[in-house]
């Protein structure tokens, strides 16, 4: 008998069973096992368990105690195993059909997730991709989707991290939430060495593995707080202002896309933008590419700052050393 | 050694092979189950397989069921002119929950269209997401089951002008804020999509002033004027070859310079480099594709004392250029600044 056929009878065989069944009755009872010795039958059964929860069904070991009978034995819940029903409006799921078609980049998994979800012929047509939308959120980053289970299952996890400047530590956090900012995800979650919120970035996440105990998620977690807009809003520095000034030739920047922030006229036609400031560093980075037609008027330090930080590059210093 | 390695490589695939089989066969199951009479040909379509593939599958589910495998217990499947019927399988007839994978791509992708103002769809897709998060145990009154994507969308305003011209195909004429030339450049573009990446919502389509096809970022347009102008469909248009490897693409210059060890992880996850070398003292040095001169002058410049040796010696001229420019309208604020 082929493999296959093994696995559909055992998820049939442990989805209807009343109470778990042994190893013994699985070898015995199930088709596909019978014929073989019961070493071979442990290898074959531990090869098809892994299988198994490796593409997320759940089968679960129990004690056969309550049942009156020694050693373990295994189950799949029925709670556990079933999607439950949406009852996803015709338009909702429509419009969650657009959104698994204008994803960009690999995202298999939104496709058939949305193939679970549409199970009534009454729902989405399989209309073509409209090509005017596309969507890139970049799903594939590796921690993702075991991050997303720790969250949702609130399992703390441990992982190795290396930071901006290279410097490597051991970590156990519990995930509060992931976002997704400018192509990275970030993980949220209360570092267990200082007890606080603290922010990773999952591409220098490694060595992942999630640890025991659960945890809660406080009712007044602020987790897309912990992660800006903009790149200086957020990073290593508690968050203070700054007031920043753009020239005429690029104060409609500042007019369509800092609106939300206080401003006020300047001098000459200029516009000073009262901007929070959570990352000098990506702040000076960003007035650098404005090439001097934005400039950081106050806190001072930040403006000398950015004079301090150009200054090997500026001709007299290029020609000599450069 | 080498056969090895092949035959594990075999076995590796075989099971990749009967992973993706038995995934399709238990989401096919259900849907067969509650849509009584559903031709072979529509499950083809819908779970991605062939017509005899979708045969065998059935064909074989034949052959399963529950211990004492006889005809009771034997899942009983017929199929009559092209019409299938599954019965005696109640407990495969809702599928499988959604795995984490599944769930973050669905929400990830329904956040982010979400974000973007004016599409008309957005109401639904909520609700639909609202709903989702509901069964994967999301936190009360957590939207997106701890998921969030912050999106900067861009100007409202843009997007609605955009939306028209792609819908009735015109051609626009924009006033750009290029980053690789540093100032604003007036283009024609004919639309051919919006598309979310990076976080930011961007203009792709076929740039007349370089006759190439470009993405503009969608928050350094000034302004947006839908033309008269027919903007006709592009020949090929793959919306999947909008990854970060694009934007590479873009400039055929090259940028050589060092980075110090200090700076060397957050610069490489950063910028997209073609090449990295580990030097004696810990700093690397770093091939970059550059768009141009200006645009490499600015990476130095962010680099400061942490960058050295930088060719091509056009591209240290600019960064020259650059720095004094900076320096100078920072240095005419007063030192007690108003207000």
């Amino acid at each position: 008998m082929a493999r296959i056929e093994r696995l559909i009878n055992l998820v049939a065989a442990l989805l209807e069973t009343r109470r778990p069944l042994s190893a013994e009755e699985i070898r015995t009872r199930i088709a596909g096992y019978g014929q073989e010795s019961k070493e071979a039958f442990r290898r074959s059964f531990e090869r098809d368990k892994q299988a198994l929860r490796e593409m997320g069904v759940p089968v679960e070991t129990r004690s056969l105690e309550p049942y009156g009978e020694e050693g373990e034995g295994y189950l799949i819940p029925k709670d556990r195993y079933y999607l439950p029903d949406l009852d996803l409006e015709p338009d909702e799921l429509a419009a969650l059909r657009i959104a698994v078609d204008t994803l960009l980049g690999p995202g298999e998994g939104a496709g058939t997730g949305l193939l679970k979800l549409s199970m009534g012929t009454e729902g989405p047509g399989l209309g073509a991709p409209r090509p005017i939308a596309g969507a890139n959120v970049a799903v594939e980053d590796p921690h993702l989707s075991s991050l997303y289970e720790a969250l949702t299952a609130r399992t703390p996890v441990a992982f190795r991290y290396e930071d901006a400047r290279g410097r490597v530590s051991q970590r156990r956090v519990e995930p509060w939430g992931l976002v997704h900012r400018a192509g990275h995800w970030y993980l949220v979650g209360r570092d267990g060495a200082s007890g606080e919120r603290r922010t990773f970035k999952l591409v220098r996440i490694s060595e992942l593995t999630s640890s025991d105990g659960s945890y809660e998620i406080p009712a007044d977690a602020d987790v897309s707080g912990a992660v800006g807009g903009e790149a200086w809003e957020f990073g290593g520095s508690e968050v203070g202002r700054a007031t920043v000034r753009f020239a005429p030739e690029a104060r409609w920047w500042a007019e369509q896309n800092l609106s939300h922030l206080p401003a006020a006229e300047a001098s000459s036609g200029a516009l000073d933008v009262d901007m929070p400031v959570g990352n000098d560093a990506a702040l000076l980075g960003w007035v650098i590419g404005w090439g001097g037609s934005v400039v950081i008027v106050s806190p001072p330090e930040l403006r000398r700052a950015l004079v301090d930080h150009v200054a090997p590059w500026r001709p007299r210093v290029a020609e000599s050393s450069r | 050694m080498e056969a090895t390695r092949r035959g594990e490589l075999a076995l590796t695939q075989e099971a990749g092979r009967l992973e993706r089989r038995l995934r399709r066969i238990l989401l096919m199951l259900p849907y067969a189950i509650r849509n009584p009479g559903v031709t072979v040909g529509e499950l083809a379509q819908r779970f991605d397989a062939s017509s005899e593939k979708v045969v065998e599958d059935l064909q074989l589910v034949f052959l399963c069921g529950l211990p004492g495998y006889g005809p009771g217990d034997l899942i009983d499947v017929a199929i009559i002119e092209d019409r299938v019927f599954v019965d005696m399988a109640d407990y495969f007839a809702a599928p499988l929950r959604l795995t984490p994978e599944e769930a973050v791509a669905l929400y990830a992708g329904g956040e982010a269209l979400v974000a973007l103002p004016g599409m008309e769809e957005a109401d639904a897709l909520k609700r639909a997401l609202a709903k989702l998060g509901d069964v994967l145990g999301a936190q009360e009154g957590a939207d997106g089951g701890g998921i969030e994507m912050r999106i900067l969308p861009g100007p409202a305003a843009h997007l609605a002008r955009l939306r028209d011209a792609l819908s009735r195909r015109r051609r626009v004429a924009i006033e750009y804020m290029s980053a690789s030339r540093g100032e604003l450049t007036a283009r024609e573009v004919d639309p051919w999509a919006l598309i979310v990446a990076w976080g930011r919502s961007y203009l792709v389509g076929l740039d007349h002033l370089s006759g190439e096809e470009r993405m503009f970022r969608t928050d350094r347009v000034k302004s947006v004027t839908v033309t008269d102008a027919d903007a006709p469909a592009p020949d090929r248009f793959e919306p999947q070859r909008y990854t970060r490897a694009f934007l590479d693409r873009e400039g055929e210059r090259s940028l050589e310079l060092e980075i110090s060890p200090g700076v060397a992880r957050w610069f490489l996850d950063y910028y997209p480099v073609r090449s990295v070398i580990e030097l004696d003292d810990g700093w690397r040095r770093v091939e970059m594709t550059a768009s141009s001169d200006h645009w490499a002058a600015t990476v130095l410049l962010r680099l400061g004392v942490e960058a050295r040796a930088a060719q091509p010696t056009t591209a240290v001229e600019a960064a020259a250029r650059l720095a004094d420019a900076i320096a100078v309208a920072h240095e005419a604020v007063p030192e007690a600044a108003p207000r």
